[in-house]
């Protein structure tokens, strides 16, 4: 299938919409873009959860490294400790995507609802 | 110094902490990673949301690679997503600094709380749902 056609078959623009409103809320509030995009892509491009989850995860390798890019200038990058992190924390999503393959979408769903009132009650109190 | 092995022990605890949320929920794991850098490296906020985005793009390959094995992922929507979200930074910073970011703040975590408790209510309404009718292929049987 030719390229234009292939772009006439699925409406694209929603996507590109939930990465803008995610990269907005990103740069105003210093949240991660995962919080704002794995629940648009279930309400609005309407993914299963774990789908919702498994792509959002995807963007965020293209938008954590043009973060990073992007905070060359302004913040300190500091490997050695993005490293203490990251090599646990690579372990800790594969724990984190074997044990989701276990749960049924809907306490997925549940899980994330609770976690997302965690990050909206961090905000409202401390601003 | 004992000291220094208590704090790589802190990060690394932290490290899969936040690597679980980010396998479980699709989240980088920067809610994790960005107090962790504050409070155990003393990192400023900048250097330490700087520092979070580098250790999130381990996170995120592994994670991606791993599920795209099942077919979990629409790539194209990825790309999409991360395309837009390069504009949306841009257009975010600038707004960052003409408006009063408390108030946006407030407003933002109110939407999340909303949306958190959309997403419970409708999860418990599946769940009751489902244990009201139960699936044919599971429980126990009874003649």
């Amino acid at each position: 299938m030719d390229l234009p056609a292939r772009l006439r078959q699925g409406n694209l623009l929603p996507f590109i919409g939930i990465g803008v409103v995610a990269g907005l809320f990103a740069a105003m509030f210093g949240i991660g873009g995962g919080v704002v995009i794995v629940p648009l892509l279930m309400l609005v491009a309407k993914l299963p959860p774990r789908m919702a989850a498994a792509t959002s995860l995807a963007a965020l390798i293209l938008t954590s490294l043009i973060g990073v890019v992007r905070f060359a200038g302004t913040g300190h990058v500091d490997w050695i400790a993005a490293l203490l992190i990251g090599v646990p924390a690579v372990i800790g999503v594969l724990i984190g995507i074997r044990f989701q393959r276990r749960l049924p979408a809907e306490w997925l769903v549940l899980g994330f609802g609770v976690f997302v009132i965690a990050i909206g009650l961090r905000l409202v109190i401390w601003g | 110094m004992g000291h220094e092995i208590e704090i790589l022990a802190l990060a690394a605890v932290a490290g899969v902490a936040g690597g679980i949320l980010a396998g479980l929920f699709g989240v980088g794991g920067g809610v994790v990673f960005v107090p962790t850098f504050v409070f155990l490296f003393s990192f400023d906020q900048l250097d330490a949301q700087a520092t979070s985005l580098a250790a999130i793009i381990p996170v995120a390959l592994i994670g991606a690679w791993r599920q795209s094995g099942e077919g979990q992922i629409d790539w194209r929507a990825a790309v999409l997503m991360g395309g837009g979200a390069a504009i949306g930074v841009l257009v975010g910073a600038e707004i960052a600094l003409r408006l009063d970011e408390a108030t946006l703040s407030r407003v933002f975590g109110a939407i999340l709380i909303l949306v958190g408790g959309e997403m419970i209510v409708s999860s418990v309404r599946k769940l009751q749902a489902k244990r009201a009718t139960p699936a044919p292929a599971d429980g126990p049987r009874r003649p």
